[in-house]
């Protein structure tokens, strides 16, 4: 293994685990105000769309079919899994057809 | 105030979270897959997902991935995508602070959305056992490092991976968990705002830079938009 791949997977692992115990941590002394609830609550989709807004800028059809299908079968289905295979599937058959 | 935490509890949560389990295998190797098109080796996958256990960040890691490694970014996208356990962790609180540090803060390493719920379930009904939380945690844990290596090793066999979309694999999963993590209307404002700045960024400047804009836009709209109480201005 790389050590700058090593590196970067420990310092992820740090960051991992700094979240899951610091809250913990931080609740020993001072409460969670509202204000940091609500950033912690809607950072997690923030970064989702931020990955998200180039790709769908820079779309072609075929990724554009993929995310329309990606996002309408998880509002339909519910199910994470069905929708990103679906959205993968839609891609690859744009791409077939067009090819 | 003392908690129980037996190795009754702990093989309680290991097969009460079977299904959860199930579902993380899935998930796992649509993540082995994509850490092999984004180019890390079979046991640099299998080491990531061992040591740093979180599906969302992981794959956010990949999506900023180049070479050479964007190590702040990178780093920053995992605080950011993992930022909810901070909250997980605090209403653990008046749980685990009845255990011995070692053993509490252990228990914190394996928490993750699916089993904390089912924890607090557990707890509600009154079985107070805090090793639930150990064994449905190792449960998941096994079950994801053992699928990055499947699909990682899956991913490498197919080849050609642009004609059957698996290079959309990534932005799929990151559309899905958006709809994942939509609680409504109070969601719009940072997710545009996080769009919008990341759109701007990336238009500007290449590398990673557009997620942290993101997560900046989104975080600091939150905070504005928060319920007062904090003792700062605001609405």
């Amino acid at each position: 293994m790389a050590p700058e791949v090593l590196l970067a997977i420990l310092g992820m692992a740090v960051a991992s685990y700094l979240c899951r115990a610091g809250g913990y941590w931080a609740m020993g002394f001072v409460p969670i105000t509202p204000r940091l609830r609500a950033v912690l609550d809607a950072v997690p989709i923030a970064v989702m769309a931020a990955i998200l807004a180039p790709i769908a800028t820079t779309a072609g059809p075929a990724e554009a079919a993929g995310l329309v299908v990606a996002l309408a079968a998880m509002r339909l289905a519910g199910n994470d899994l069905v929708a990103v295979i679906g959205g993968v599937a839609a891609v690859a058959l744009v791409r077939a057809v067009a090819a | 105030m003392t908690v129980s935490f037996t190795r009754h509890g702990l093989r309680h949560g290991m097969r009460r979270s079977w299904p959860l389990a199930v579902g993380s295998f899935a998930y796992g190797i649509g993540f082995g897959a994509m850490a092999d098109q984004a180019g890390l080796a079979w046991s640099e996958a299998v080491a990531m997902s061992a040591l740093v256990y979180a599906g969302a960040a992981q794959i956010v890691a990949l999506g900023i991935w180049s070479d050479p490694i964007p190590l702040l970014a990178v780093w920053l996208g995992v605080f950011a995508v993992n930022a909810r356990y901070v909250l997980l962790g605090a209403t653990l609180r008046p749980w685990l602070a009845g255990l011995a540090a070692h053993r509490s803060y252990a228990t914190l390493g394996l928490i993750s959305d699916g089993t904390w719920a089912m924890a607090l379930r557990e707890r509600t009904a009154g079985r107070d056992d805090a090793a639930f939380l150990v064994g449905s945690g190792l449960a998941l844990w096994v079950a994801w490092v053992s699928s990055t290596g499947v699909g990682h090793a899956l991913g490498a066999v197919v080849g050609e991976p642009r004609r059957l979309g698996l290079d959309f694999l990534l932005p799929a999963f990151c559309a899905v968990m958006a709809v994942a993590l939509w609680r409504g209307r109070r969601d719009a404002a940072p997710v545009l705002a996080g769009a919008g700045a990341a759109a701007l960024v990336a238009h500007l400047a290449a590398g990673p830079w557009h997620v942290v804009a993101g997560v900046l836009a989104g975080g600091a709209i939150a905070a504005v938009r928060a319920p007062n109480g904090s003792g700062t201005h605001g609405a």
